[in-house]
C-alpha cells in the first residue's frame, strides 16, 4: 500500500466528474503520443506490465492491504504516456474487485498515473546526473520521491473535496455572509456535518504509507536493476 | 484479490445472474452504485448492503468468500471515516457502508460475469488500445499467476526466501518480479503474435451475445431499478426517510428467507 485507493461515495460528485474529465484528457493525449508506435509491440508490454501490477497488488506483503504497485516500474519501462494507459487499465480492472471505487477510477488514475509520470522523469534526471551505472539508485530514489509527491496529490484531492464549487464560482443567489453561514451550520444535525479533517487525514496516511514508500523504492530498484541486466532493451528504449 | 477464483466463479456458476447478459448486469450494477452514491441515510445504506448480501446468496457461490473479497476497501474507507470523525458513529458508518456496498456490487458483477463479456460491452466506448490492453492484461494475469506460483516455489526450494534474512529476501523477491516481467513479456508477445496470425482484430468472442432480453435479464434489471427508485425517492422526498427503518427490516427478512431457501435447495 504505497498509495491509497479512494473508495466510492466519499468524495463529492463534481470532483469525481472532474477526475474523469482530467483522466480522459490525459488518456487522449497519451493515445495521440503513441499513435505512431507499433501496437504489436506496445500491447503485449501494456498487458504484461498491467498484469504484473495486478498480481503484485494481490500479494500482501504485510497483512491488511499492504502491497506494492510498481507504478514507477511501469513509468520507467513504458514511458509516461503508455504507463498512463496501463495504469488506467489496472485501475479499471481492480475497481471491479472492489479495490478502489469504480466511480473514482478517474481520480485514482490521476494519482497513480502521477507516480509513473514523475517517476519516469526523475529516473531520467538521476540517470543523467549520476550516470548509467547508478540505475539502482536512480530508480529507487525516483520511486520514493514520486510516491511522496503522489501522496501529496491525494491529500490535495481530499482537501479540494471540501470546497463547494458552487460557492467558489458564485452560482448561489447572492454571496452568503459569515452570519448566515454560521446560522446554516448550526441548523444542520451534527451527524450530517460534512468535512474531512485534512490534518488528521494527512497525518494518518503519511504514517501508514511511509513504510510502503521505502519498501516500494527498494523493490523498484532491484526490479529495474534485474531488467536492465537481462533485457536492457525494455528500459530507456521506448520512452513514449 | 483472488483473480483465479473469481474467474472460476464467473465461468462455472448457474444462478440467474450468471445467466443474465453482461450488458443488463452492467446496467443493474450502475443503478445500485448510483443508489449508494446519492443517499447518505445510514439505515437505507445498511438495507442496501443487506440486500446485496441476499443477492450474493442467490448466486449460489461461497458467500463468505465473496464478502471477504468485497471487504477489501474497508481499510481505505476506515481512514476516510477516521479523518472525517465528528463524534457521530452514523457518519462513520455511512462512509464505511458506501465503500463496502459499492465494492460488493462490483464483486457480484465479476463473480457472475466472465471478464471477456464485460470487456465486450465496454469495447465500443473505449479506444482500441485500451480495449486490446484490457484483454491482453486479463490473459497476462493468468500467465503471470502460473509463473508466480513456480517462482515462489523455486525461491523457497533454493533458499531464496528464508527466515530473518530480510534484505536477502527483498533482493531475491524483487529479482523474481524482474524475472516475471521478462518472461511474462516474452509469453505475452508470443501470445499476441499468435492471436494476430489467427485473425484477431480487437474483438473477443463471447458466448453470451444474444441481443434479446431474457427472464434473467429482467429480474436483474427490476432489482436494480427497485433499489434505485427507493434511494432516489428518499433523496428527493425527505419525508420518506422515516420508512428507511422498515426497508432495513424488509432486507433482513429477505436475507433470512433467502438463506434458508438456498440452504434447503442445496
Amino acid at each position: 500500500m504505497s498509495h491509497l485507493h479512494i473508495p466510492d461515495g466519499v468524495l463529492p460528485g463534481w470532483l469525481v466528474l472532474a477526475g474523469w474529465i482530467f483522466t480522459a484528457l490525459i488518456l487522449a493525449f497519451s493515445i495521440y503520443r503513441v499513435r505512431n508506435t507499433e501496437l504489436k509491440r506496445k500491447i503485449p508490454l501494456i498487458g504484461i506490465i498491467s498484469a504484473l501490477m495486478i498480481v503484485c497488488m494481490s500479494i500482501p506483503i504485510i497483512p491488511v492491504a499492504y502491497h506494492i504497485n510498481l507504478s514507477v516500474v511501469a513509468g520507467i519501462i513504458l514511458g509516461p504516456a503508455v504507463a498512463f494507459i496501463s495504469i488506467f487499465i489496472v485501475d479499471l480492472i481492480i475497481a471491479m474487485f472492489g479495490h478502489g471505487g469504480i466511480t473514482v477510477v478517474g481520480l485514482n488514475t490521476v494519482v497513480v498515473g502521477a507516480e509513473a509520470f514523475i517517476g519516469f522523469y526523475l529516473f531520467q534526471l538521476f540517470m543523467a546526473l549520476m550516470g548509467r551505472d547508478s540505475i539502482m539508485w536512480s530508480s529507487g530514489l525516483a520511486a520514493v520521491i514520486s510516491l511522496i509527491l503522489s501522496t501529496s496529490i491525494l491529500i490535495g484531492v481530499v482537501y479540494v473535496s471540501q470546497i463547494n464549487p458552487e460557492v467558489v464560482i458564485g452560482i448561489e443567489e447572492g454571496h452568503p455572509t459569515e452570519d448566515t453561514q454560521e446560522q446554516n451550520i448550526q441548523e444542520i444535525p451534527k451527524e450530517l456535518v460534512k468535512g474531512i479533517n485534512i490534518k488528521s487525514f494527512a497525518r494518518t496516511i503519511l504514517i501508514l504509507l511511509g513504510i510502503g514508500w521505502i519498501l516500494e523504492g527498494i523493490i523498484t530498484a532491484f526490479v529495474i536493476k534485474y531488467v536492465s541486466r537481462v533485457r536492457p532493451d525494455l528500459i530507456l528504449s521506448e520512452g513514449a | 484479490m483472488d483473480v483465479a477464483i473469481i474467474d472460476y466463479y464467473a465461468n462455472h456458476g448457474k444462478s440467474f445472474l450468471h445467466k443474465a447478459k453482461a450488458f443488463w448486469k452492467i446496467i443493474f450494477t450502475a443503478l445500485i452504485i448510483a443508489s449508494i452514491i446519492i443517499t447518505n441515510e445510514f439505515y437505507l445504506l445498511l438495507g442496501i448492503y443487506i440486500a446485496l448480501v441476499t443477492i450474493a446468496i442467490w448466486t449460489k457461490l461461497p458467500v463468505t468468500k465473496i464478502l471477504t473479497i468485497a471487504a477489501y476497501p474497508a481499510i481505505f474507507a476506515l481512514i476516510f471515516a477516521l479523518a472525517s470523525w465528528n463524534g457521530s458513529w452514523l457518519r462513520a458508518g455511512v462512509i464505511m457502508l458506501k465503500a463496502l456496498s459499492a465494492a460488493l456490487t462490483m464483486v457480484i458483477l465479476i463473480v457472475t460475469t466472465p471478464y471477456p463479456d464485460i470487456f465486450n460491452v465496454i469495447r465500443p466506448i473505449v479506444p482500441k488500445i485500451i480495449a486490446e490492453g484490457l484483454f491482453v492484461t486479463y490473459r497476462s494475469v493468468f500467465i503471470l499467476l502460473e509463473l508466480t506460483d513456480d517462482l515462489i516455489k523455486g525461491l523457497k526450494v533454493r533458499g531464496g526466501i528464508t527466515r530473518r534474512k530480510y534484505i536477502n529476501n527483498v533482493k531475491n523477491f524483487s529479482s523474481g518480479i524482474g524475472l516475471l516481467l521478462v518472461r511474462g513479456f516474452d509469453f505475452s508477445e508470443k501470445f499476441y503474435g499468435v492471436m494476430n496470425v489467427r485473425g484477431y482484430g480487437g474483438k473477443i468472442s463471447s458466448g453470451n451475445t444474444q441481443k434479446s432480453i431474457s427472464r434473467d435479464d429482467v429480474i436483474a434489471l427490476i432489482i436494480g431499478i427497485l433499489i434505485f427508485v427507493v434511494s432516489l425517492g428518499t433523496t428527493i422526498e425527505k419525508s420518506l426517510l422515516e420508512f428507511s427503518f422498515y426497508i432495513l427490516v424488509f432486507s433482513i427478512i429477505a436475507l433470512i428467507i433467502s438463506s434458508i431457501y438456498v440452504q434447503f435447495k442445496s
